[in-house]
């Protein structure tokens, strides 16, 4: 069902997090291989790249965490936005955070989804499983011709 | 008060240009010599019978080739006399006439392009020096030490002025602020009647002859029934006689005085701060001259007279400062001890009072009246208040007779006859008033005032009345009116309020400026908190599980001990990190109150608790709980508190009875929550609804104690109360009153 090709484009730069979501993906028997990036730049040189490759990776959903180092989540994802390819792939803001104004400045900048990183692995274990059956299942993304 | 007769005053004598008549009165000559050439260009034509010279021959020529004797004596003044606005007495002269010797006394002053030269004849029993006026003139100055008021003052002005002139009755005349005069002080002879008291009304003065009596200090007439002595010239241009001694008077003037029974007069200005104070109004039944040495010397007496007067008031003045300071200077004190300005006059209304020397006061700002003394009715002050805002928004506003700018003020007379008020801000408009009570009073008229004119049928000219006999009007509607020391010291209060309202404002801009930064700082912190201070703890919960799950058959008891409390901990520091947060964006998101069924609201929570408790026996108490207006998140989270609270600390009970109910207050509604449970010690109420205060070991009932922290802040935010009762043991009452019409405020 999904292509070799196909990649969920994780943006988280604590190692622990990174850690504890690989491990919930797993869990949850995520099929689509995860690509991590550390940073925004990371993430900003991950998409470039993919779309001059020749044979590339595609994005079918970016989990993006707000407070990065250097460039911001909120940044990462007005240049994903703004991009003409990619911002059509939905983003999930997955963050500690549950301050109003970073909620609206999400949804302003064209965030997809907002979420909260629950603190017991098994919230976070569900919470993975729901992304993939909504937002890898049920819900339709167009497939990007790159 | 106003008399209705300025219109005739107005139309007719005011337009009269006395200073240009034309002629002089016939006791003397003038002479003017134009300064340019030295050729005389006016001259009285009275020239003819004491020179045997014609007018007409004479005029155009060189004034030294006229009258060389003279123009040899007069020389000097003649080629530069004194500047315009004074009149220099130069000397008595002997002077060869067509009569023989005669003596006349000289006066030189200027007008326009001349030098004018005028020559009295010397009255024949007039003094022939100063030296027989000196000692009026000391014995003046040394009773003027004496004289313990103004009114004693007069009265030694107006006796001495008598015992040197010699006229019958000599006056002293006071101008009120309308120009009506009044006569302060008399001395007299039995020839002419009293006037002292009299009141004469503004018309008899017209204003432009005030100008020439506070230019020209003295002005005399000798005769009332004078033939005015023309002045010829061969310029068409009229001579300006307002420096002249000898200037020809209104023809109405010499009728007044006639219909007065006073053939001559002098009159000298009483002057303060350049401003026409008084008269020293000297009359005679008969004709009277006066030499003008002797006139000289009353002027000097009159300056003399003025500056005492000027002192002595200044004095009276300075004394009713010192005294109302005082008056100032506590009001002042109160003010500064109170949080409102307005607190500190309204709670001392006697200082208040005394301040302006009135009898009632009123404090006026758009929201509130405090009336102190006797004031008219609250309703009437309101509205006197909305008229002030509109017509009298001047820094001090002050009248003797209100009704007769507002009318409306005739229904309160007796209270309010006399207003001073002060405006302290015009943006949100706010007043102190003071209220004097009319008093009755009579006035004593020379005359009807009323009828200051007669108009002689079929002509525009004007007659003065004939009769001086006394008039009496009863004054009604007036107060006492408000002395220069009352207005400045109530103009220093404004001033002092408004300092005071000024410096509260800059406070309160500051104390809002440093709000504002430490919200913004507050704001930086929970949003940091947010993002990094969540993440350990859920790392330490996260891991701590993953390694309970992977170790746990390993794990010794105590081991496993170790890790739950572990996850427990970190667990509660980060539920005590959410609630901190939530706390603290309460407080920083705006309400939006719509109506919030409470019945409904409270069935919701109460299925939502006995899940939690299923084990438990809870008798439940619903009273009468009615609608109300509130943010329906923020409302529900506040009896989420309540209740859950109720259910907790009555766990120890083996059957937990919770109350709820209602009661309505003055405008609000009161819930309450009561319950059977642990209670609490009321010294520590306090305490209770401080933010992670808690009465209870965190063995006995769990919680993060920010539960009734978070109650208290939305219902304040409402507008409302939250309070409890209760005993140690004995259950406890938890309170909240949410008012029916909450206050919209934005996101503090």
């Amino acid at each position: 069902m999904n292509p070799t090709d196909d990649v969920i484009l994780i943006v988280e730069d604590d190692p622990d997090d990174r850690h504890l979501l690989a491990r919930a993906c797993r869990k949850a028997k995520v099929e689509i291989p995860l690509h991590f990036a550390v940073d925004g730049d990371e993430a900003l040189a991950f998409l470039n790249g993919i779309s001059r490759a020749p044979d590339p990776q595609r994005p079918v959903v970016i989990l993006l965490d707000l407070k990065l180092p250097g460039r911001s989540g909120f940044e990462v994802l007005e240049w994903i936005k703004g991009h003409p390819i990619f911002r059509r792939v939905p983003v999930i803001i997955l963050t500690s955070s549950r301050e109003n104004v970073d909620l609206e400045r999400a949804y302003d900048l064209g965030a997809n989804s907002y979420l909260v990183k629950p603190a017991r692995p098994e919230e976070l274990l569900r919470m993975v499983e729901q992304i993939d059956a909504y937002w890898l299942g049920l819900n339709q993304t167009l497939r990007a011709a790159m | 008060m106003t008399l209705q007769t300025q219109d005739i005053d107005l139309t007719a004598c005011e337009r009269e240009p006395i200073h240009i008549p034309g002629s002089i009165q016939p006791h003397g000559l003038l002479l003017a010599v134009r300064l340019a050439d030295r050729t005389l260009a006016y001259a009285s034509t009275n020239i003819a019978e004491v020179f045997g010279l014609d007018p007409a021959g004479t005029l155009g020529r060189p004034f030294a080739e006229i009258l060389p004797d003279l123009s040899r004596e007069f020389e000097a003044p003649l080629a530069d006399p004194p500047p315009a606005g004074t009149t220099r007495y130069l000397r008595t002269v002997e002077i060869a006439t067509a009569q023989g010797q005669r003596t006349y006394e000289a006066a030189i002053s200027r007008s326009g392009e001349c030098a004018v030269l005028e020559l009295e004849e010397t009255p024949p029993e007039a003094v022939s020096s100063l030296d027989s006026l000196y000692p009026t003139l000391r014995r003046f100055v040394e009773q003027l030490q004496g004289a313990s008021s103004i009114d004693v003052l007069c009265g030694l002005a107006a006796q001495d002025i008598r015992r040197m002139t010699g006229f019958d009755r000599v006056l002293i005349y006071r101008f009120d602020e309308l120009w009506n005069g009044t006569v302060i002080a008399e001395d007299r002879n039995e020839v002419l009647p009293s006037y002292l008291d009299l009141r004469f009304p503004a018309s008899d003065i017209p204003a432009q002859a005030r100008e020439l009596y506070r230019r020209n200090r003295l002005r005399i007439i000798s005769d009332a029934n004078y033939t005015p002595v023309p002045i010829q010239s061969r310029s068409p241009e009229p001579l300006d006689l307002s420096d002249s001694v000898l200037r020809s008077v209104s023809p109405v003037h010499l009728e007044y005085m006639r219909n007065m029974g006073t053939l001559a007069s002098m009159s000298i200005s009483i002057l303060r701060d350049g401003q026409l104070w008084g008269l020293i109004s000297c009359h005679n039944k008969a004709p009277k001259r006066v030499s003008l040495q002797v006139r000289n010397a009353c002027d000097f007496l009159t300056q003399i007279f003025s500056l005492q007067l000027e002192a002595r008031e200044n004095t009276t003045l300075a004394e009713d400062r010192v005294r109302l300071g005082a008056v100032q200077t506590r009001l002042l004190a109160h003010m500064a001890a109170e949080d409102h300005f307005i607190a500190g006059l309204v709670n001392h209304p006697d200082d208040l009072m005394l301040l302006a020397g009135a009898e009632g006061a009123a404090v006026l700002t758009q929201d509130h009246c405090w009336c102190l003394g006797q004031t008219p009715a609250e309703e009437d002050v309101r509205t006197l208040f909305a008229w002030l805002s509109r017509h009298h928004q001047e820094d001090v506003f002050a009248t003797d007779c209100l009704s007769q700018v507002y009318p409306a003020a005739k229904a309160y007379t007796d209270r309010a006859s006399g207003l001073l008020s002060i405006s302290i801000s015009k943006a949100h408009s706010s007043y102190v008033l003071w209220f004097r009570p009319e008093v009755v009073q009579t006035v004593k008229w020379g005359g009807n005032p009323q009828k200051p004119v007669q108009e002689e049928a079929g002509t525009s000219r004007l007659h003065p009345r004939r009769s001086f006999e006394i008039w009496k009007e009863t004054v009604r509607e007036q107060s006492l009116a408000w002395d220069r020391s009352e207005i400045e010291a109530v103009r220093e209060l404004r001033n002092a309020i408004v300092g005071i309202v000024l410096r509260r404002a800059e406070e309160l801009a500051s104390i809002s400026e440093e709000l504002r930064r430490s919200n913004k700082e507050l704001e930086a912190f929970s949003y940091s908190v947010s993002h990094d201070l969540r993440a350990p703890f859920r790392h330490i919960v996260g891991y701590s599980e993953l390694l309970k799950k992977q170790e746990w058959a390993d794990l010794s008891e105590k081991g496993k001990r170790y890790i739950d409390t572990i996850i427990d901990s970190a667990y509660t520091a980060g539920t005590l990190v959410d609630n901190l947060l939530r706390f603290s964006q309460m407080g920083r998101t705006a309400l939006k109150p719509r109506r919030v069924d409470i019945h409904h609201l409270i069935d919701e929570i109460r299925q939502q608790l006995t899940v939690h408790a299923a084990s438990r026996r809870i008798d439940w108490v619903i009273g009468d709980l009615p609608e109300v207006t509130a943010d329906p998140v923020l409302i529900r989270l506040v009896f989420e508190n309540l209740l859950d609270n109720a259910v907790k600390y009555t766990r120890p009970r083996e059957k937990a009875r919770i109350e709820i109910g209602s009661t309505r207050n003055d405008g609000e509604t009161v819930f309450f929550v009561r319950d059977n449970g642990v209670g609490f010690d009321m010294k520590y109420i306090d305490k209770l609804f401080g933010v992670f205060q808690r009465l209870h070991r965190m063995e006995d009932f769990e919680g993060t104690g920010i539960g009734l922290a978070n109650v208290r802040r939305i219902v304040e935010r409402h507008g409302g109360r939250a309070w409890a009762e209760g005993a140690l043991d004995r259950g406890a009452t938890f309170s909240i009153a949410l008012p029916d019409h909450i206050m919209t405020e934005g996101a503090a």
